[in-house]
């Protein structure tokens, strides 16, 4: 009987280095932070809108459905993405605005930029002219209007900055990490604890009955 | 397989949740306490292969699994698979805590019905059961993509289009299961024949 238990012994150490080695192997794969999920960026160039579409990992949506919708929910354009994932458009309204990719299958993305983020250059053009107006005399002897000072800051702003936001989007593009699987195996062993301490807090009570039978 | 928030309508959502809540019922009444650190393993496997990818297309596939942990649980899968998919949804945002009734129907129902469809064939007749145990795996995913068609049909899209995509794109997983299935009986019917009991 013993020598039957340490042999049935052995074979769940095997069977568990089985399951260990292919959890390793499977944290070792190359593509393995590579699946489902969609991570959609966009960022302002003007008065376009840049989106870009990666599964998590950074594979690129490739022919991914783009739709637009204000925060209202009401849908403002669609189009589809090229092969790096990319698609742009020219600002419709200037209000916020909820960016949805929709790769097929079930995958979707979403990002939303907010009023604020497009608004500035709004209500602040109408102002200007007004500002413009007033602040002429003081200018008076410069050709160049703050109009179009405004406009040579943004774009040379934004060629500066883009590279920082693409840059921000892909360190938030990051795959599951290894405190994330080892978490999840975490939480199905503890659940498998709690199963066996219910069992057996169940089975000394059973024995503690039948003793006092 | 695992279909993102915000894409179904909210009555296929609830249905995904009664079903699933049904089979989880009926799978925890099975799972007794001999079974659980099987069913835990079989989770773990199954949390950890979403991360094996394999790419096509457009779009990103992986490894499912649901077909070694119909064999070995029968119904025991649908608990096994929501817990696992709970984890996914927390860590890797795969799917979603709204999707969970559904993506647990489109994975769990497919690894019951190949149990009842393979189970006696891999469990009591020897000679066949490397073939029958490759089939469970194939056909686990392959019902899994009639799964996601069928949840798919309520909301956007025509069922048997997306059906096909589905199903087209997985056949890289449904052979590579097929044969992780197969391997796993092989070394189980050697090493630890009574895990395959049932």
């Amino acid at each position: 009987m013993k020598t039957f238990s340490t042999i049935n012994r052995r074979r769940w150490n095997c069977v568990f280095v089985g399951v260990m080695g292919l959890t390793i192997f499977c944290m070792l794969w190359p593509g393995s932070a590579k699946a489902h999920r969609i991570n959609v960026f966009a960022w302002m160039e003007g008065d376009f809108i840049h989106t870009e579409s990666k599964f998590s990992g950074g594979k690129r949506v490739n022919g991914g459905e783009i739709i637009v919708y204000d925060l209202e929910g009401k849908q403002l354009l669609s189009g589809k993405t090229d092969a790096d994932g990319e698609f742009s458009f020219k600002i419709p309204r200037k209000t916020g605005m909820k960016i949805v990719t929709q790769a097929g299958m079930g995958h979707r993305g979403e990002w939303t930029i907010p009023p604020s983020e497009i608004a500035p250059t709004g209500p602040e053009q109408k102002v200007s002219p007004k500002t413009s107006a007033t602040s002429k005399p003081q200018i008076g002897t410069t050709s160049v209007s703050l109009d179009q000072i405004r406009g040579v800051l943004e774009q040379s702003l934004d060629q500066r900055f883009n590279p920082v936001l693409k840059m921000l989007a892909e360190s938030q593009d990051k795959g599951p990490t290894l405190t994330n699987i080892l978490g999840g195996i975490g939480y199905i062993l503890g659940l498998a604890g709690l199963a066996a301490y219910m069992h057996f807090r169940r089975k000394s009570a059973e024995i503690e009955a039948g003793k006092k039978d | 397989m695992h279909i993102s928030e915000g894409i179904l309508s909210g009555p296929v959502l609830i249905s995904g949740v009664a079903l699933a809540a049904a089979g989880t019922a009926i799978g925890l009444r099975k799972l007794d306490y001999e079974r659980i650190p099987r069913a835990a393993i079989l989770s773990a496997a199954f949390f950890v292969a979403s991360l094996i990818h394999v790419p096509v297309g457009p779009s990103s596939v992986h490894l499912i699994l649901n077909g070694i942990v119909g064999l070995i649980l029968g119904w025991g899968a649908f608990p096994v698979i929501l817990v696992a998919l709970v984890l996914q949804a927390v860590f890797f945002q795969f799917g979603g805590i709204t999707t969970l009734g559904v993506n647990t129907m489109i994975m769990a129902l497919p690894a019951v019905f190949c149990y009842y469809l393979f189970g006696s064939l891999v469990l009591k007749q020897p000679r066949i059961a490397l073939p029958a145990a490759f089939a469970c795996g194939v056909f686990s995913v392959f019902f899994a993509g009639i799964m996601v068609g069928l949840a798919l049909t309520f909301t956007e899209e025509n069922f048997l289009k997306v059906s096909y995509l589905v199903v087209a794109s997985h056949i890289p997983v449904m052979i590579i299961e097929g044969f992780i299935t197969a391997f796993c009986v092989a070394f189980l019917g050697k090493v630890q024949p009574g895990m395959l009991q049932g």
